[in-house]
């Protein structure tokens, strides 16, 4: 758990005959991070040649992706599960599934043309609105209707038993109709058509016997009747609009299960397509090499040899035996194992990087150090335990949002918990001192009325202990880097890096200096001995180590010169990197007051709030106190969380991993069914 | 006239974010091999053009879709323009009158083919733009009127009325709107200028030159088509022609306007990228595909000019410009796909579009 784990390298020739199985074994199992085995043995390249898979995998991942986005539609995600059964995998039939997506798209392309048919009437009516609303009134556009207008207006007269008949006619063509008042049986109607539409307009009123006659002016001035028949039908045809639209769904929700089922077979084609991708072959074998956790090599080798039943050949090595033998550095995949309550934790590591490998797996530091610097700038039990829920309920919807939030999730909770811990520490929730402060009271310090027991007395204090936190980090990185330094006989650089022994003991000489320095209240430095031996020695041997690498190189490559100028170029190398480790350390040390800063500006700005509801309310607690106080917990959950979440973040990310964490690692990546 | 950093730091980075989610090469590529439309609309699902898909899904229609991703681009230069002030206000300003070209020009269109070459145009006139980006075009008023003086009135309170009462009598008389639109365009890059020329220096520089690269490229595109399609006399291809290009004026355009080959009075042009004239003179095939491979030499030359902006100082006017271009291509090739998807053109011939 502490180190990255370790790995061992499976060289495997078997008979082509058991190819099947034992990609079927393998796939099961979703433990071999696959390298070609051509890359690691030099030479094999003329003697194997690659096996020809029956379909390339861009063209199952392509239909797969296909299937994915229909069932998109109606927000389903397939899956495989992890126990699938790969024994029923079937040959993929590419054809026949094209035809049958083909059709599905040819469906749903048939429900958008329908669509597209009403929405060419809504777009019309809309045109005849913004025609009409053009005119002064209707008598206008009249006037106009002969010559540019895009509409043409016939006012009227119909039959009053055949109206709703005469208004159902028009139903079908973008129109208005507009009734007035009755006359003799008749009804005084005006008839808005586009002029597209006349001749179909033109045989409806003839079938009706419409009469043409001039209408009063208060008709021709009802402009408001057109845009309210207009927006009603415009409303009728989005109606239908949505159910023609839900009417896709159905159609995919209706296949669902077989485009599932189809999907499913894709997919574990394409996975097995994808291990034999990998194999080499011979007349009568086939090779495969890739990486494994070195605990699985007895399941890995049993698995192989039933499959084969025994006709196998398994090599394995270790990382070294293959750098001896290669006389070069291999990329070994590595796998991160921690438990599975860690795994925000391990988000926030990978998203910095992948470790290298063999070496050791921030993740369990990062999770302390994460959450106690979380803790400081965010203390409070009320605003804890909302984080905690929101993160709870998050989590229990995760599957309504995305999946990469899910760790997110975790993490807000595990923040949460933070707070609410340092919240008890410091006796605030929701920024009253409900509980009594286990260590001393943030609000106290801050507001000038500190109890003559606490710990801690002054803002001073506070920074204080967050540098003492921060040295105890940047000491501890530089642990762990010896550590590393170690484990990959990077030996030079244990000795002699600003990372190594010298650069530690450097740091430390600093640190007394300058806590001598303050005790004297700024007035005297130690003797110049301890300074020669905390200061002088280290950066003497800073020097040395340009000298020593120089020649640990030479040794490598024979070309390099020792030149007049070579210790010139040494001691230009030494003074900058002298500047470099005064000023990061330095800052990398003061960096954590951020920790305090952001402590006290999550205290100040309850406080801040306190003031502003007790100033409002008349120092009563009424609703306008609950409702500022509410507001101003708000606010400062998400304003102080996100900065707090950001800053632990910055802290880990720059000033914890910089002094022993090199992210040259590939992550391991097995093909399996886990696989996304 | 602040300090760069706070002119430019949040609309940059704002502009920056959204220049990441612009479409990759093998994206366009996936788009092009994709079955159907509605295979296209899904996988443009999980981008920026999600827009899309919801209004297609919504009314099945592809011309109002455009409308809509049109609105949509126009919305966010306004909020890009809440974000700058003064100086780089009036650039965006400049900037988003492009949109306001367009719609009249596409209006005009209309009117035209109705008037002049008497068309139904009733099934497009629902697809125009008819909110006021910068003027109030009056559009259905445009489309109703009996001819070009009364639009010309109709436009009066804007600056595309006067160029549009110049342009009557060579519309009139060759029964086309060219000359219009060129004068349109003319407008459009005299006020974008004019917005440079308030720039502090080193602003102008970029500008001066993106742009004029932007307004070469458009000229040597024109130029060929003067000569191959159209076969216009050297002094009215210049006249269309627009001014303000950062590398070649009326004199090379003539001088390669005096060559008797495409492919040579495009070398005479270009003549700074001799990789690109090895390749024109390499190509076979018909004048069509010579001129698209111009085309796509020409995006390339623009791309790398806009690269080149991407890659230097981050608190210049190069990012909303570099954003204002990349992203117009970048449009311009999702409509094609789109159309060309609705129209089942195989994907290998999109590809070659692309």
């Amino acid at each position: 758990m502490m180190f990255t784990t370790r790995m061992k390298y499976l060289v495997s020739v078997v008979l082509d005959t058991y190819t099947d199985e034992v990609t079927k074994k393998l796939l099961k199992l979703g433990v071999l991070h696959f390298v070609k085995v051509t890359e690691l043995s030099g030479g094999l390249e003329k003697k194997v040649d690659k096996v020809q898979l029956s379909i390339p995998l861009s063209r199952l991942a392509e239909i797969r992706k296909r299937i994915e986005s229909f069932l998109s539609i109606i927000n389903v995600t397939p899956k495989v599960e992890e126990h699938a059964d790969i024994d029923s995998l079937e040959a993929v039939q590419l054809e026949e599934t094209e035809k049958e997506l083909d059709a599905i798209a040819g469906e749903i392309q048939t429900i958008r043309d329908r669509q597209k048919t009403i929405q060419s009437e809504i777009l019309r009516l809309s045109d005849i609105n913004r025609q009409v609303m053009l005119f002064g009134d209707l008598s206008e556009g009249m006037k106009n209707k002969s010559t540019y207008s895009f509409l043409n207006m016939h006012p009227g007269m119909v039959s009053t038993a055949r109206l709703q008949d005469f208004k159902a006619a028009f139903e079908n063509v973008p129109s208005v109709v507009l009734t007035f008042n009755e006359e003799e049986g008749k009804t005084y109607a005006m008839v808005i058509t586009m002029k597209r539409d006349d001749a179909v307009a033109n045989t409806i009123l003839d079938r009706f016997g419409f009469l043409e006659v001039e209408l009063t002016p208060e008709m021709m001035g009802n402009k408001e009747g057109v845009a309210e028949n207009i927006a009603a039908k415009i409303l009728k045809l989005e109606k239908e609009q949505t159910n023609l639209s839900r009417e896709s769904n159905l159609l995919i929700e209706a296949k669902q299960e077989q485009l599932e089922k189809i999907w499913k077979n894709l997919r574990l084609n394409e996975l097995y397509n994808s291990i034999q991708s990998y194999y080499s072959k011979t007349t009568r074998t086939v090779l495969f090499s890739g990486w494994v956790p070195a605990n699985m090599e007895l399941v890995i080798s049993r698995a192989i040899a039933e499959a084969t039943k025994g006709k196998c050949y398994l090599e394995w090595q270790n990382p070294d035996s293959i750098e001896r033998d290669l006389h070069h550095k291999v990329n070994v995949p590595v796998q991160l194992k921690n438990a599975k309550i860690l795994s925000p934790f391990q988000m926030l590591v990978t998203n910095f990087s992948i470790p290298g490998y063999g070496t050791i797996d921030p993740t369990p530091f990062v999770a302390v150090i994460y959450l106690i610097m979380f803790g400081l700038m965010f203390a409070d039990i009320g605003q804890g335990l909302v984080l905690m829920v929101a993160g709870f309920i998050g989590f229990l919807f995760r599957r309504k949002i995305k999946d990469g939030l899910t760790e997110l999730l975790k993490l807000i909770i595990f923040c949460g918990g933070a707070s609410v811990v340092f919240g008890a520490l410091f006796g605030s929730c929701f920024g009253f001192g409900w509980f009594p402060a286990l260590w001393f009271d943030f609000h106290g310090l801050l507001g000038g009325h500190v109890p003559a027991d606490s710990p801690v007395k002054d803002i001073l204090s506070v920074l204080l202990i967050t540098l003492y936190f921060g040295i105890g980090v940047i000491i501890f990185g530089l642990v762990l880097n010896w550590i590393n330094c170690i484990r990959e006989k990077r030996w030079i650089e244990l000795f002699f890096d600003r990372t190594g022994f010298t650069g530690t003991w450097m740091y430390l000489g600093g640190i007394y200096v300058a806590w001598f320095f303050v005790n004297s209240s700024f007035k005297s430095f130690p003797d110049s001995t301890t300074l020669l031996f905390l200061l002088g020695i280290p950066s003497l041997l800073f020097y040395v180590k340009s000298f020593v690498e120089f020649f640990h190189h030479k040794k490598h490559d024979p070309m390099l010169r020792f030149s007049v100028f070579s210790p010139v170029r040494f001691f230009l190398d030494w003074f900058v990197e002298m500047l470099e480790v005064f000023s990061g350390y330095l800052s990398n040390t003061l960096s954590f007051m951020r920790v305090a800063g952001l402590g006290i500006a999550h205290t100040a700005l309850m406080i801040a709030f306190f003031k502003i509801a007790n100033i409002a309310s008349n120092n009563e607690v009424n609703w306008i106190y609950i409702v500022i106080l509410v507001i101003g917990n708000i606010f400062v959950i998400l304003l102080e969380g996100l900065s707090a979440g950001i800053q632990s973040l910055r802290l880990n990310y720059y000033e914890f991993f910089s002094k022993y964490f090199r992210g040259a690692g590939k992550a391991y990546s097995p093909v399996s069914l886990r696989n996304e | 006239m602040g300090l760069a950093v706070s002119k430019y730091g949040f609309i940059n980075a704002k502009l920056r974010a959204r220049l990441s989610k612009l479409l990759s090469e093998d994206f366009f590529d996936s788009l092009a091999r994709a079955h159907s439309l509605v295979d296209v609309m899904q996988l443009l699902k999980n981008t920026a053009y999600v827009l899309l898909d919801e209004t297609y899904t919504k009314t099945g229609d592809l011309k109002y879709t455009e409308l809509e991703l049109f609105r949509q681009e126009v919305r966010l230069f306004q909020e890009i323009e809440q974000y700058t002030k003064d100086e780089v206000l009036n650039l965006c300003k400049a900037l988003s009158m492009r949109y306001e070209v367009d719609t009249l020009k596409q209006t005009v269109r209309l009117w035209f083919d109705r008037v002049f070459r008497e068309r139904s145009i009733e099934d497009a006139i629902g697809y125009l733009y008819r909110e006021t980006i910068h003027h109030d075009l009056r559009i259905d008023e445009i489309l109703t009127a009996r001819d070009l003086e009364q639009i010309a009135e109709i436009l009066s309170a804007t600056p595309y009325g006067k160029a549009l009462t110049q342009a009557i009598p060579r519309i009139t008389a060759k029964g086309s709107l060219f000359t219009f639109e060129i004068a349109l365009d003319k407008l459009y890059y005299g006020n974008l200028f004019a917005a440079i020329n308030d720039l502090e220096a080193s602003d102008k520089k970029i500008a001066e030159r993106l742009i004029g690269v932007e307004i070469d490229l458009a000229n040597i595109n024109w130029i060929i088509r003067f000569k191959s399609m159209y076969n216009l006399s050297l002094d009215e291809a210049l006249q269309y022609t627009l001014p303000y290009g950062f590398s070649i004026n009326r004199e090379a355009m003539a001088s390669a306007y005096s060559h008797d080959k495409i492919g040579e009075v495009f070398e005479s042009l270009i003549k700074k990228h001799d990789g690109f004239t090895a390749m024109l003179k390499d190509q076979g095939g018909d004048s069509h595909s010579r001129l698209v491979l111009i085309e796509r030499i020409l995006e390339h030359l623009m791309m790398k000019e806009v690269q080149r902006v991407l890659v230097g100082n981050p608190f210049t006017v190069g990012i909303i410009l570099s954003y204002f271009i990349l992203r117009k291509i970048e449009l311009h090739k999702v409509m094609m796909i789109l159309n060309a998807k609705k129209y089942n053109i195989n994907p290998e011939e999109i590809k070659n579009r692309l």
